[in-house]
């Protein structure tokens, strides 16, 4: 039988009302979990795993599935209307998905987010469907010195985000570099800058100073200011999108989608690290690059785009390699292993019709995301009429779950309370924060993938320009660094010959 | 006012003394009444994590309470443990013990030692095997033995990262003349997408671990090292047979409690686990993982087994320091 006609059985099975509701509610537990600023979609799968024991392994799949696709998405919601973006993946929405709400447009903003976040999701499944085995034999191509020159890209692309300052925004991301170490080193396993504190040698996870920085801050400065969030927001109306206005961002969709499903692939990457590659490349693809961060809709459709297209991406080593990359495809694996199903390329010619079914419900979840997108969404923008007092205690008392829960471990919830102050101080004084948590996700990344890299090719500084993936993905990085800094050296050029001249 | 505050004051004393009271009744009271938490001391997805949720559902219906199991991940496993030993030692808070976690202290990692926990059980363990690629030119052992004499450290093997168990092995060769490179990647996903995309030549690994690439023929094993030859895999020989002595490096998992925990209720939880352990259910699981252990520890022998693994590893270290 060929794909398409395999599809066809997966999606009669998926569409058995029993399995489809597993799907929806998936979604729906989804959307609302990246939607609560500090429950992120790995949170939620973590804690719906136990639910999992009971059932079949499709429905698991789709269950689990369905809360993938909608997390990723969901965070959004929350960034684009109250600049706490939901999970770390939406951090680059709040970049212009919430001044877009601060001009009155967080209707057209969610819109967009959601037409791209599915057109993603939507474009990864079928890739997964029709070409997971090719694309794994790709994926494996890569080796660490690919990850870190993808990583360094990451790390680069703070260039789009340094607004004005660029100089403030690297002194940020450095701080989060030095971060970022703290812990039981990858390789050697030695503590480093833990102070002798045991709990300190976890090292301090991206997602408990994303809560801290960004919604615990936001909430203090929220409080500060006095100011509802209905105020900023206007008035949502979800307008349907006009055709051709949503024709206009195809080219930023392709390039996030693309972007997304190459990312997703590199096992330790995941949709953080998608989205904001996608946003640095967007800022320099797009035309209205030079406007990024006043609520460019470009500058919020590639991120959107990209962070649903890691997610059939990752799961297409799950499935034909069984290597879990992401901690959210780890669940999975975990769900699958506990019922006897072992992923990898046996499973396509063992369990052919449950590999089917699995693909053409990551297709539907993505299809229904958008339906449980609006209504979710129009939901939190009701809620956000509450007054900010109350508004701000919940999501106070959501921050400390969140932070608990990424490692059932309170000493996170201490260090998200520290970063909170520090988020609020940061934000007072206009000191940019997002470079700060980047250097939290990519340094770690970073660091292992050149270690690694440098273990397995005898020390070889030289091997990241010789392999010629890294030497693209390291150029383009420099390409980047060169457009940014070049208007900026001509300027001072000119101006130093003028001086010279007179 | 006043009134109101002295009759909560006096709520509050009530409540205290009844609390105090309810805590002495509960003591007497059948071991476990209430639900026991589990604590897995990696993240989901791994294999201490298959492990604690098997168990969490095969003992629910032996000690007929829920035994929730929660992730706490970090520093090798001791972040959980640092929980284990700072919740009370009621026996209603056990954890995953594995041996990277023991083999960590010995390393100098964290201030926990042996001594800190009682062992309940040890539920499975297995040996380390070398994997190559399915399609690789070294076919035995052999083969990858003279590859690395001919040619030091050209051989790259992926391990979990230096001054753990694979890299000692490692070392070991490299002391009676196969130096081979040892290539660390601290998550196990990119350990294993690196042998399977050929980047490294070979991998370190138990083989539960890698079972999907075993059961895929992705992987082939060429050598396992202990006494004698895995039941899974007889066909593949043991480093003892090859007259290497590096045996003493398995990778076990326990359930373990802190070591203050009265002991009739250590010995009733070990007591439930081993009619877990004994169940078909388990042994299906077990044999899926590689990981049966047909020896039935008590609580006094399964601690003095962790406690010569660590005392092992740390003379290890030892000699590899000097």
């Amino acid at each position: 039988m060929d794909a398409f006609s395999l599809l066809a059985t997966g999606l009669a099975t998926v569409l058995q009302p029993g399995h489809f509701m597993m799907i929806v509610i998936g979604l729906a537990i989804g959307v609302v979990a990246g939607a609560l600023p500090g429950i992120s979609f790995v949170n939620a799968m973590a804690m719906a795993l136990p639910f999992t024991y009971m059932m079949s392994p499709l429905d698991s799949m789709s269950f689990l599935g369905g809360i993938y696709a909608g997390g990723v998405f969901g965070g959004s919601i929350s960034a684009i209307l109250i600049n706490i973006p939901g999970t770390p993946a939406s951090l680059p929405a709040c970049w212009d998905g919430y001044p877009m709400t601060k001009q009155g447009k967080s209707g057209r903003a969610l819109t967009i987010a959601i037409a791209a976040s599915a057109t993603g999701g939507i474009v990864s499944a079928l890739l997964l469907t029709f070409g997971a085995p090719p694309f794994a034999k790709f994926a494996l191509q890569f080796d660490q010195p690919e990850f870190f020159a993808a990583t360094f890209l990451g790390l680069v692309s703070i260039i789009a985000v340094a607004k004005s300052a660029p100089w403030v925004s690297f002194l940020s991301l450095f701080i989060g570099l030095a971060i970022g170490t703290v812990g039981v080193d990858p390789l050697y396993g030695v503590p480093r800058l833990t102070f002798g504190a045991t709990n300190a040698q976890s090292g301090i996870n991206f997602v408990v100073v994303m809560i801290g920085l960004f919604a615990l801050g936001e909430v203090v400065e929220m409080l500060a200011k006095s100011e509802a969030a209905t105020k900023v927001m206007g008035k949502i109306r979800f307008e349907r999108p006009k055709f051709s206005e949503m024709w206009a961002l195809r080219w930023s969709v392709m390039r996030g989608t693309a972007i997304g499903s190459v990312i997703g692939m590199i096992p330790g990457a995941g949709a953080t690290v998608g989205a904001v590659i996608a946003y640095g490349i967007e800022k320099q693809a797009s035309p209205r690059g030079a406007e990024f961060g006043t609520g460019v809709p470009d500058g919020l459709t590639a991120p959107e785009a990209a962070k649903n297209a890691t997610t059939g991406a990752a799961m297409i080593p799950l499935l034909t390699l069984g290597i879990p990359g992401s901690a959210a495809t780890a669940i999975m694996m975990a769900a699958l292993v506990l019922k006897g199903v072992t992923p990898g390329p046996m499973l396509f010619s063992t369990q052919t019709d449950l590999v089917y079914a699995i693909f053409a419900s990551m297709l539907l979840a993505n299809i229904f995301m958008i339906a449980a997108g609006v209504v979710i969404a129009r939901g939190f923008s009701h809620f956000m009429k509450v007054p900010p007092a109350i508004l701000s205690g919940f999501i106070v008392v959501l921050s400390v779950l969140g932070a608990y829960g990424v490692r059932n471990n309170i000493f996170d919830v201490y260090v998200c309370m520290v970063f909170g102050v520090i988020g609020y101080l940061m934000k007072r004084y206009n000191f940019p924060a997002a470079p700060l948590i980047l250097g939290v996700i990519l340094g770690p990344l970073a660091e292992r993938y050149f270690l690694t890299s440098l273990a397995n090719y005898d020390d070889n500084m030289l091997i990241f320009i010789q392999r010629p993936i890294s030497a693209s993905i390291l150029g383009m990085s420099v390409a980047f660094i060169a457009w940014a800094a070049l208007p900026g050296l001509i300027k001072k050029y000119r101006q130093r010959k003028a001086a010279l001249q007179s | 006012m006043k009134s109101i505050s002295s009759i909560a004051k006096n709520t509050l004393v009530g409540a205290a003394i009844a609390g105090s009271l309810f805590g002495a009744v509960q003591a007497q009271e059948k071991f476990p009444s209430r639900p026991i938490e589990i604590i897995v001391t990696f993240g989901p997805g791994g294999g201490a994590d298959a492990m604690g949720r098997k168990m969490s559902q095969l003992l629910e219906p032996v000690l007929k309470v829920p035994l929730p199991v929660s992730n706490i991940a970090g520093a090798s496993g001791n972040a959980g443990l640092t929980k284990l030993t700072t919740n009370p030692a009621d026996g209603y808070t056990v954890a995953t013990m594995i041996a990277l976690s023991v083999s960590s202290w010995a390393a100098g990692l964290g201030t926990a030692k042996p001594d800190d926990f009682s062992v309940v059980a040890v539920t499975q363990n297995s040996p380390s095997m070398l994997f190559v690629p399915m399609d690789s030119p070294l076919k035995t052992f052999k083969d990858l033995l003279n590859h690395a004499k001919a040619n030091p450290g050209a051989l790259k093997v992926a391990t979990s990262g230096y001054g753990t168990q694979d890299d000692i092995t490692l070392m070991y060769f490299t002391s009676q003349g196969y130096k081979m490179t040892n290539v660390p990647f601290a998550k196990p996903a990119e350990r294993y997408s690196s042998p399977l995309g050929k980047h490294t030549d070979a991998i370190y690994e138990e083989p539960g671990d890698v079972a999907q690439f075993i059961t895929g023929k992705q992987l082939r094993p060429l050598v396992v090292f202990d006494d004698e030859r895995h039941a899974s895999f007889p066909d593949v020989p043991s480093s003892k047979e090859l007259g290497f002595n590096i045996s003493d490096l398995p990778n076990f998992r326990t359930i373990a409690v802190p070591a203050k925990t009265p002991k009739d209720r250590v010995d009733a939880l070990a007591a439930a686990v081993n009619t877990v352990m004994d169940s078909a259910e388990w042994k299906k699981f077990c044999a899926e993982t590689y990981t049966c252990v047909t020896k039935r520890y008590t609580p006094a022998e399964g601690g003095a087994y962790v406690k010569a693994f660590y005392v092992t590893t740390q003379n290890y270290l030892k000699s590899m320091k000097k």
